[in-house]
């Protein structure tokens, strides 16, 4: 792939908005910010990328015109991107495909996502349910935590993996968010916390589940040379994605987040890099299990269970996931969280990550993110500035 | 700002009429593709062959729960009707019941696949 670089990025905090600001106020600050990190300016921008998720929860069709015009932006390529669960990095995806394919040089990408504050969380759950399929599961009732714990209910019997398992994560994810300072849930809770919280929906309980947040993240891709004198930047290397079947009873194994590893594949293909060169991950763990299956589907490990009770998982660990605390600690603003997730993986490759960190940065890191219950996968892979 | 939003949609269902029909009254209608392959809930295109063609079958309304979770409120399964070639989630219509078997019965409160259980396990 070509030399396409996250050239600066920022985030506003993901959490439930209590401020009265609104989406518009979040979409100018992380836009502003991320431009400041990339020492550019509004006018060296020729494309700006959307990510959203629903017009039902910013009450706003064609965002990306309005957002556009709200940041300032006048007569350069806007679109909008949406994939579900993937919508932020589908856009950071669709952004680095204008840059090495030369139809632009400097590409926002900025996602956003207003639902916490907009609804209440019954309506957002219903309007989740639509993102399966809206005829048959959608219509039954059934919210997307029941849906994700039929998938853990089927990777566990395939895999041995328990609920101690699943609450490990939880509680780490969250003990990840409390050195992050944008991170809607960083709590300082154990594994027992998580196995004695509310039941939600079997093997699930309300601390395996991801909040409902508010927020916007921004990043700027480029190629090098337009870009200013300054300190590297991380390089998207490998891009990747593909799709399963929508229903899960329909594939073989519902337990198996098949597609991911099909789009790891093209990703570590594009970027020439094997999969034990990966040193970190920030995975879509939208449940406590699917950051287990997640890894069992990208196979960074040959027994990803075994390496789970190993803490090989852990910020001192062979291969440190989600140190950001990922959608269970830091939140989930749906078109936001791809794009801080890249953010996030490209600043720990810079070594300037304002969060928990490993001793070492390594030289590749991967994003994995779903729309569905992995039914649109999209995995990237960052590489290090050298 | 409030701004309610009330929205009243009519959704054609299609080439797949006959088994939404069907489901409102509690039966199993499945498209069996030239290929054999049975599909319930039955999609435009076969999952094994491609094709787009295919023969509204009736099935039996039997079930077979291959996982199952329950919420504070309601119990959903991953299960297998007898005579399908996938599997479907589904409602459990009597979730006071923790049994295995049982058989399509129309939609109560929310549309969808309702499976009422047996009484017991006992023709395992």
């Amino acid at each position: 792939m070509s030399d396409v670089r996250i050239a600066g990025g920022a985030m506003t905090p993901f959490n439930r908005r209590k401020d009265a600001s609104s989406w518009r106020d979040w979409c100018l600050s992380a836009f502003t910010d991320a431009l400041a990190d990339a020492a550019l300016m509004a006018g060296d921008i020729d494309a700006l990328m959307v990510a959203s998720e629903s017009d039902f929860f910013s009450l706003q069709l064609n965002p990306a015109a309005l957002i556009a015009d709200e940041l300032g932006l006048r007569r350069i390529r806007v679109q909008r991107v949406e994939g579900g669960g993937a919508t932020g990095h589908l856009a950071v995806q669709a952004g680095a495909a204008l840059v090495s394919s030369g139809q632009a040089r400097r590409v926002a990408v900025l996602g956003v996502e207003a639902s916490a504050s907009h609804l209440d969380g019954a309506s957002v759950g219903g309007l989740y349910s639509l993102s399966y399929d809206a005829w048959s599961e959608g219509e039954s009732g059934i919210g997307s935590a029941s849906i994700y714990a039929l998938s853990a209910l089927a990777f566990m019997a395939e895999t041995g993996a328990t609920s101690e398992d699943f609450a490990r994560i939880a509680a780490r994810n969250r003990q990840n968010a409390r050195h992050n300072r944008f991170a809607h849930l960083p709590l300082d809770v154990t594994e027992a916390d998580v196995l004695a919280s509310a039941p939600v929906s079997t093997p699930y309980r309300r601390l395996d589940c991801s909040p409902l947040s508010d927020g916007a993240a921004c990043v700027i891709l480029a190629a090098s040379q337009d870009l200013p004198e300054g300190p590297g930047r991380a390089r998207l290397a490998g891009m990747g994605v593909a799709n399963d079947r929508v229903r899960l009873g329909d594939r073989a194994h519902p337990g198996c987040f098949t597609a991911k590893g099909v789009a790891l594949r093209a990703a570590l293909a594009q970027a020439g890099c094997a999969v034990d060169q990966i040193g970190l991950a920030e995975v879509y763990d939208s449940f406590s299990g699917a950051q287990l299956q997640a890894l069992q589907a990208l196979g960074l490990t040959a027994d990803p269970l075994a390496a789970e009770r190993d803490g090989q998982f852990t910020v001192e660990g062979a291969l440190p996931v989600n140190l950001s605390g990922g959608l269970l600690g830091q939140g989930a603003p749906v078109g936001a969280t791809g794009v801080a997730q890249v953010l996030a993986a490209a600043q720990q490759l810079e070594g300037r990550y304002p969060g928990l960190r490993p001793a070492r940065a390594p030289r590749f890191a991967l994003v994995d993110t779903h729309g569905g219950i992995a039914t649109l996968c999209a995995v990237s892979i960052v590489e290090a500035p050298r | 700002m409030k701004r309610p939003l009330q929205l009243d949609y009519n959704i054609p269902r299609g080439r797949l009429a006959p088994h939404f029909e069907a489901l409102a009254q509690g039966r199993a209608l499945a498209l069996r593709c030239s290929c054999g392959h049975v599909a319930f809930p039955p999609a435009l295109t076969c999952a094994a062959c491609g094709a787009h063609d295919g023969d509204w079958v009736a099935l039996s309304g039997q079930a077979r729960i291959e996982h199952r979770t329950d919420t504070p409120g309601a119990a959903w399964a991953l299960a297998r009707f007898a005579g399908a070639d996938t599997a479907v989630m589904l409602r459990i219509a009597t979730p006071e019941l923790t049994t295995r078997r049982g058989h399509l019965v129309p939609p109560e409160h929310h549309a969808g696949l309702w499976l009422a259980l047996e009484e017991t396990d006992d023709d395992d």
